[in-house]
């Protein structure tokens, strides 16, 4: 954290804890079956999907947030985002915050674009007024000039993603919490989406990012925290958390390491079942670990050991 | 642009933000029916005329469409607000959990969408009173208090079973059947005074019977609500403080739960 910056989001000793019932049923069950429900709170079939998390965000930083699937990150980010009270601890916030958790959510398909953008931003605490002036650049850089007046039923699912970033990105954020969305939609909007992000980093504005993108974790992130059944194992350089993800994936996968140390190419030559096993792998870690084995593999064959530069 | 921390949200926004939802499903209601909001008028209006044929006619009770309209009219208001209100948060589980708003624009929305659907029928069952005969008078001035005190009722009950039903999903069910109760417990198709003295307590109990009494009182005879009024804006104050803060205990756990 840069040091001179005043502290934007404080969290300390934050824990959640999930009741392992069907949800909207725990009362039925108490009610139906007291036994069942006294057997189940004996066996303390409770889910801690947040446990004793502590950290502090410096206004202007861009921190990240990763870890495999079921780590925690997202029942984290919703608890920064006041969405979800936790079980114990406390998120202490400075500033307007806005998410970028699932794009779009709240669009009506029979009402127009327009309408949707509005309502979407009085959701989100937006007046009236504020939305009206802000909507012919949202409606810009969504680039749907001819159809923010189309009901939204006819927009593709890509034309709802950017209708539903747009409206977050404009929404001048002084913290801004971003989930896993920028996944969807095309390459270039991607990009897009990428830039307006370090637009809004150059800004000042304070960005939490929960992401399996590790490619841009690395090259947006001031710091990033690493998590791993509900802990925070670790928070540091973008690098150091980025390595010690890919490393604690190498042991609980043979093909991860293999093709950490022999490149992927030979690999995929070896045996079509390995390939098929990483490529699920890859479906999780997108684009980087191939990226990296290819580096690690030009790393060894240069001579070094270590990947380039990038 | 004025920045304002989180959980701070101007007054305004909140307004802006129930007028917009309110708006929105008012005109999803009937978008694409030929006859649009006169449908909100159907089902009073054909109940009205058969019950008067069926207890009136038939039966020889000497009821009259207009002592039924004057209490159908309210009645829908009430039972179509809270059975609209009672999904509304399970209904939006998705936003739910992802975006941070008052969520108790949710079920208010509705409830202010049936609300307008009410008072625009209005002019109808005006229009119907003074054709049959009921001239309009003084005591229509009073209709305000009638109105006031009712929506308050239907908003705490809104509230209430909205905020329940997330935890307990047979709340809707169990609304369903006690709304069937209920329109036989309140005095729609009787006048209050036909109740045996021996199950009179029925009628003090349930607020909405002096409600119906009420509008009928000033719709009909031109005379005030009966100090019975009193008691039931009592009792409406009770449950509106207990549906509020029954969704205020219950408010954070919506997203875990739902």
């Amino acid at each position: 954290m840069r040091s001179e910056a005043p502290v934007v989001m404080s969290v300390r000793g934050v824990s959640k804890r999930f009741h392992m019932v069907v949800p909207g049923q725990e009362m039925k069950t108490t009610l139906l079956h007291p036994l069942r429900a006294w057997r189940a709170s004996r066996r303390n079939r409770d889910l801690w999907a947040v446990r004793d998390v502590s950290f502090d965000v410096g206004q202007g930083e861009f921190f990240s947030i990763i870890g495999a699937n079921g780590s925690g990150k997202s029942s984290l980010l919703r608890l920064l985002a006041g969405l979800s009270k936790p079980t114990a601890g406390t998120v202490e916030t400075t500033g307007r915050l806005s998410t970028l958790l699932e794009l779009g959510s709240g669009f009506h398909p029979q009402v127009s674009g327009r309408e949707n953008a509005i309502l979407n931003g009085l959701l989100i605490g937006m007046t009236r007024a504020e939305m009206e002036a802000l909507l012919p650049s949202i409606v810009e850089f969504a680039g749907l000039q001819e159809f923010i007046d189309q009901p939204m039923r006819t927009y593709s699912s890509g034309m709802y993603v950017r209708l539903g970033f747009a409206i977050a990105a404009f929404m001048e954020p002084e913290i801004l919490l971003v989930d896993e969305v920028l996944a969807v939609g095309d390459a270039r909007f991607q990009e897009k989406c990428y830039d307006h992000i370090a637009t809004l980093q150059r800004k000042g504005v304070t960005i939490i990012m929960v992401s399996h993108d590790l490619s841009a974790v690395e090259r947006f992130s001031d710091r990033a925290a690493l998590m791993e059944r509900g802990r925070m194992v670790l928070i540091g350089t973008p690098q150091q958390v980025v390595t010690r993800h890919l490393e604690r994936l190498a042991e609980t996968s043979p093909e991860i390491r293999r093709a950490l140390e022999d490149g992927i190419e030979e690999l995929i030559a070896a045996s079509p079942e390995a390939k098929e096993r990483f490529d699920e792998a890859l479906k999780e870690h997108p684009e980087f670990l191939r990226m990296r084995a290819e580096q690690q593999a030009r790393g060894q064959a240069d001579g070094t050991g270590e990947p380039p530069a990038r | 642009m004025t920045i304002r921390t989180p959980g701070e949200r101007s007054l305004r926004s909140s307004f802006e933000l129930v007028a917009a939802l309110t708006s929105r499903d008012l005109r999803l209601r009937y978008q694409g029916s030929v006859f649009g909001w006169a449908w909100s008028m159907a089902r009073p209006l054909a109940l009205g005329i058969i019950l008067s044929f069926a207890l009136g006619k038939v039966l020889g009770t000497g009821i009259t469409a207009e002592f039924l309209l004057a209490g159908l009219f309210p009645w829908f208001w009430f039972q179509g607000s809270i059975q609209a209100a009672t999904t509304t948060f399970v209904g939006n589980g998705g936003l739910l959990k992802k975006v941070r708003f008052p969520r108790a624009v949710l079920p208010v929305s509705v409830v202010l969408g049936n609300t307008m659907q009410f008072v625009l029928s209005l002019p109808v069952l005006a229009g119907f009173l003074i054709f049959s005969g009921h001239e309009p008078n003084l005591a229509w001035l009073a209709l305000p208090l009638v109105f006031a005190l009712q929506l308050a009722l239907i908003l705490g009950a809104a509230l209430f079973v909205a905020s329940v039903t997330v935890f307990f999903r047979d709340v809707e069910h169990i609304t369903d059947v006690v709304m069937s109760l209920l329109f036989y417990a309140t005095p729609i198709i009787y006048a209050a005074d036909r109740v045996p003295d021996s199950y009179r307590w029925v009628t003090r109990v349930n607020p909405l019977a002096p409600l119906a009494e009420g509008w009928r009182a000033i719709l009909l005879d031109g005379e005030l609500p009966g100090a019975d009024l009193a008691i039931s804006g009592g009792l409406t104050v009770v449950l509106l403080v207990a549906g509020w803060f029954t969704f205020r205990k219950l408010e954070d756990s919506f997203a875990d739960a739902i």
